[in-house]
C-alpha cells in the first residue's frame, strides 16, 4: 500500500516535476470513500465476500478529484519547489477539513469485511486471507503500471515527457492532456491504496500526514521519479519497520531514517535514480 | 454614499464616547451579567472525539443550570476555544483570561497541554478546572501546591484498578506478559504501574514484549506479528483513542485474541467502536469514571444517557462526566462561598477556598475535589461480554473502585504508596 502512494507521488513528480504532498490526502480520501461505498453496497444486499468490488470502485471513483486539482496545480507548475510544497500542503489541510466535515472526527470503520475470507496459517503464524489479497493487489498494480509504462503508446508518451518535456511538446504531444491523465493516475494509485487498507484498520482524519512522511522516506530511498525505486523503497521501509518492532521496538522510526540518511550520504539521488519512471 | 470628513469625525467621536461609557459600566455589569466560563475542547486529531464528549457534558450542565435560573441568578455563558498543541492552548487560555475576562476555565485532556496550562493558570490568576489533563510529569506532581489549578484524577488510576483486577482474577494463571501502550507519558506510566503492582502481588512474570506504537497509529500489523511471535499469556494495553479498535481488529485477524488474556485499562473511552466481531469476551475493560449502562446509575446519569443517545445517536463516555462535574462543582463552590458571604457573589479567593473539598452530584454519582485540588471519583471496569443488544462489547459484571482505593494520597509517591499496600 505504501508502494501505491509512493508510486503515485513518483509518477506525478517524474512527469510534471511537482512534489505533491497531497498524495497522502488521496490515500485518506480513498479510505473514507471505500468505507462509504462498501457500507452502501452491503446495505443494498451485496453478498459480503464481494465487498472488494465496491471497495475498489469507491477508491477509483475518488480519482475524479484528479483533473480539477491538476488544473489548480498547473498554476504553480514552473515555480520554485517551495511554492509547490506550500500549495500541496495547503491542500492536505483543506482536504483534512473536508473529511472532518463529511465523515466526522470519530474514526470510521468498515464492519464485517476483514475476516470474510477467513485466515490461513503461514509458517506457524495466522494471517487473514485479506492481507494476502492486498499483497497480491499491490503486486498486480505494480505489474500493470510496468506494462502500462513500457508497452503502451500512452506509456511511451509519458516516459518521453518525463525525459524531455520540451522535445515531447515539440513533437506534437498535447502536454495538458498528458498532465491531466498522469495526475489522475497518480491520484487513483493513492485512493485505491487507501481503499485497500481500510478493512484492516479505520479511517481517521490525520492518516494523511502519517502516510506522507513514510512515502517520502520511500521516495528518498528509492530515488525520486523512479517507479522501481518506489517498489523497492516501500519494501525496505516495510521490512525495516517490522524487523525493528520485532527485535527492538524503540528504534522503529530511527531505523528507517538511519537508512534514509545512509542513502542520502552514499547515493544522494536514491537507489534507482536515473531510471525511467 | 461617501463619508464626508465631518461625518467621519462625528462617528469617531461617538465611538470614543461609547467605548468610554462601556469602560465605566463594565465593572458594574460584572456582578449582574452572565458568569463567563471558558472551555478548552479538542476539536481535531486523536483527541477530537474525547474533546467533543467533554464539551457535551459541559453544555448539558450549563443548559440545565441556566434553565433552573443560573448560579445565584446569573446565567452561565460559555466561551468555547480549542485545545490543540500546548503552546497554542496556552495562548487561548491567556485570551480567555485577558480578553474575554472569564470567571473560570474548564477543559483540557492532554497531559502535555496540562503541564503547560498549570503554571499559566497560576500566573494569570484564573481558576482552571481540568477534565482529564494532569500536571504530573512521570508520576511526580509538578505543581505540588497550586492555587488556581484544579486537576483531574491521576493518570495511573485506571492501570492501578485494572492491575488489581488482573491479580484478583488471574493470579497463577499467567506467566508471560506483553505490553502494547501508546508511546508517551500516559502509556509509559501505566505500564510501569502495572509491573509494580504485579510485583507487589507476588506474581512472578516475564515480560516477553514491550511495544510502543505512536498515539493514533493506524497500522499495527508489525506489532501484532511481534506479539504473535512472543506468545504472551497476557497482553496489557492502555490504548484509549481511535487506535484501540484498529489494534484489536488486527490482533484478532492474527488469532491473538483467542487464547490470550487481555487487559484494556481505558478502551471504554471508545466503547462503541469495540465491535463484537473482533473484541473477545472475558477481557478486562475499563471505562474510566462513567459506564453508560451501569444498572445502579443515578436518575441524573440515566437522563443524560437518554438525552445523549437521542441527540447524537451515541452512548456517552467518561469525558462528559468529567466536563459535567467541573461545572456543577463550580456552582456548588460559588453557592457555598456565597452562603458565607451573606448571599453576595463571592470573591475569587473565596470560590477557590470553597472548591477545596467541594462535593457535587455528577453523572456517575457523587464526586469531589480533594484539598490538594485533585479530583475524587469512582472508576468502573469489568469483564467484557457479547450478551447485550449492541453490536459492541459491554461489561458484566461491573466492578467499581473509588479513588480512595486506586489513587495515591496527597503528597506520597506512587511507588512508595504501592509498596506500602497490604496484599
Amino acid at each position: 500500500v505504501l508502494f501505491l502512494v509512493a508510486a503515485g507521488l513518483q509518477l506525478v513528480f517524474g512527469v510534471q516535476k511537482i512534489l505533491n504532498l497531497a498524495c497522502g490526502s488521496f490515500y485518506a480520501l480513498g479510505a473514507y470513500a471505500g468505507v462509504s461505498a462498501v457500507a452502501w453496497a452491503l446495505g443494498h444486499g451485496l453478498p459480503a465476500p464481494l465487498f472488494v468490488l465496491p471497495l475498489l470502485a469507491g477508491g477509483l471513483a475518488l480519482a475524479v478529484v484528479g483533473p480539477p486539482l491538476e488544473r489548480l496545480l498547473r498554476t504553480i507548475h514552473d515555480r520554485d519547489e517551495s511554492f509547490q510544497l506550500l500549495l500541496t500542503f495547503a491542500l492536505v489541510l483543506m482536504l483534512e477539513d473536508v473529511m472532518r466535515f463529511v465523515w466526522g472526527t470519530a474514526p470510521v470503520q468498515l464492519r464485517g469485511a476483514y475476516l470474510v475470507y477467513g485466515q490461513v496459517t503461514v509458517a506457524g503464524s495466522t494471517v487473514p486471507v485479506y492481507n494476502l489479497v492486498v499483497i497480491a493487489a499491490g503486486a498486480l498494480i505494480a505489474l500493470g503500471m510496468g506494462l502500462l509504462l513500457t508497452r503502451t503508446r500512452f506509456g511511451r508518451i509519458v516516459r518521453a515527457t518525463a525525459e524531455n518535456r520540451e522535445m515531447a511538446a515539440a513533437l506534437g504531444v498535447d502536454m495538458r492532456r498528458v498532465y491531466r491523465r498522469v495526475f489522475t493516475l497518480g491520484v487513483a494509485l493513492g485512493t485505491v491504496g487507501g481503499a485497500l487498507v481500510i478493512p484492516a484498520t479505520a479511517a481517521v482524519n490525520e492518516m494523511a500526514i502519517e502516510v506522507i512522511v513514510e512515502a517520502f522516506a520511500v521516495v528518498v530511498i528509492g530515488g525520486l521519479g523512479s517507479m522501481r525505486g518506489a517498489a523497492v523503497g516501500a519494501l525496505i521501509v516495510g521490512v525495516l519497520k517490522a524487523g525493528a518492532i520485532a527485535t527492538w521496538p524503540d528504534v522503529e522510526m530511527l531505523a528507517i531514517y538511519v537508512v534514509v540518511i545512509g542513502v542520502l550520504v552514499l547515493r544522494p539521488a536514491g537507489l534507482f535514480a536515473g531510471a525511467t519512471p | 454614499m461617501r463619508t464626508t470628513r465631518r461625518q467621519f469625525l462625528t462617528l469617531t467621536a461617538a465611538a470614543t464616547a461609547a467605548a468610554a461609557a462601556r469602560l465605566d459600566v463594565a465593572p458594574a455589569f460584572a456582578q449582574s451579567g452572565p458568569v463567563k466560563l471558558g472551555v478548552l475542547a479538542a476539536k481535531a486529531g486523536v483527541l477530537a472525539p474525547v474533546g467533543e464528549s467533554g464539551l457535551r457534558g459541559v453544555q448539558w450542565a450549563a443548559d440545565r443550570i441556566n434553565a433552573a435560573g443560573g448560579i445565584l441568578g446569573r446565567r452561565i455563558e460559555l466561551v468555547i476555544e480549542e485545545e490543540s498543541s500546548p503552546k497554542d492552548t496556552v495562548e487561548r487560555f491567556r485570551k480567555l483570561a485577558l480578553q474575554d475576562k472569564v470567571d473560570a476555565v474548564t477543559g483540557a485532556i492532554s497531559t502535555g497541554v496540562g503541564l503547560a496550562l498549570g503554571p499559566v493558570a497560576e500566573e494569570m490568576k484564573t481558576i482552571w478546572l481540568s477534565w482529564d489533563a494532569t500536571t504530573q510529569k512521570g508520576v511526580e506532581e509538578t505543581i505540588p501546591k497550586p492555587k488556581y489549578s484544579f486537576r483531574s484524577t491521576d493518570n495511573e488510576c485506571e492501570a492501578v484498578m485494572a492491575s488489581i483486577l488482573t491479580a484478583r482474577h488471574w493470579k497463577g494463571k499467567f506467566k508471560t506478559v506483553a505490553g502494547i501502550n501508546p508511546d508517551y507519558s500516559y502509556g509509559r506510566d501505566n505500564w510501569a504501574a502495572f509491573l509494580a503492582i504485579m510485583k507487589k502481588h507476588g506474581i512472578e512474570l516475564s515480560v516477553v514484549s514491550e511495544l510502543w506504537p505512536k498515539l493514533g497509529a493506524t497500522d499495527f500489523t508489525a506489532h501484532v506479528a511481534a506479539l504473535a511471535q512472543a506468545k504472551p499469556d497476557l497482553i496489557f494495553s492502555c490504548h484509549w483513542a481511535g487506535d484501540t479498535p484498529i489494534f484489536l481488529k488486527q490482533a484478532h485477524g492474527a488469532g491473538l485474541t483467542r487464547s490470550t488474556k487481555l487487559v484494556l485499562t481505558t478502551g471504554g473511552g471508545v466503547h462503541e467502536s469495540l465491535k463484537k466481531e473482533f473484541t473477545p469476551e472475558g477481557a478486562i475493560l475499563g471505562y474510566n469514571t462513567f459506564y453508560f449502562e451501569h444498572a445502579k446509575m443515578s436518575a441524573l446519569g440515566k437522563e443524560f444517557v437518554r438525552w445523549h443517545q437521542e441527540k447524537f445517536k451515541e452512548w456517552p463516555n467518561y469525558e462528559s462526566d468529567h466536563g459535567y462535574f467541573t461545572i456543577v462543582a463550580y456552582r456548588a463552590a460559588v453557592e457555598r462561598a456565597a452562603r458565607a458571604a451573606g448571599g453576595k457573589w463571592p470573591a475569587q479567593d473565596a470560590i477557590i477556598q470553597a472548591l477545596e473539598g467541594v462535593e457535587a452530584e455528577s453523572l456517575s454519582g457523587s464526586r469531589r475535589y480533594r484539598e490538594d485540588h485533585i479530583m475524587e471519583a469512582t472508576f468502573f471496569q469489568g469483564t467484557t461480554t457479547h450478551k447485550n443488544k449492541h453490536d459492541f462489547v459491554t461489561i458484566d459484571p461491573v466492578e467499581s473502585m473509588t479513588t480512595k482505593q486506586i489513587q495515591k494520597p496527597s503528597g506520597v509517591g506512587l511507588y512508595d504508596w504501592i509498596n506500602g499496600w497490604k496484599v
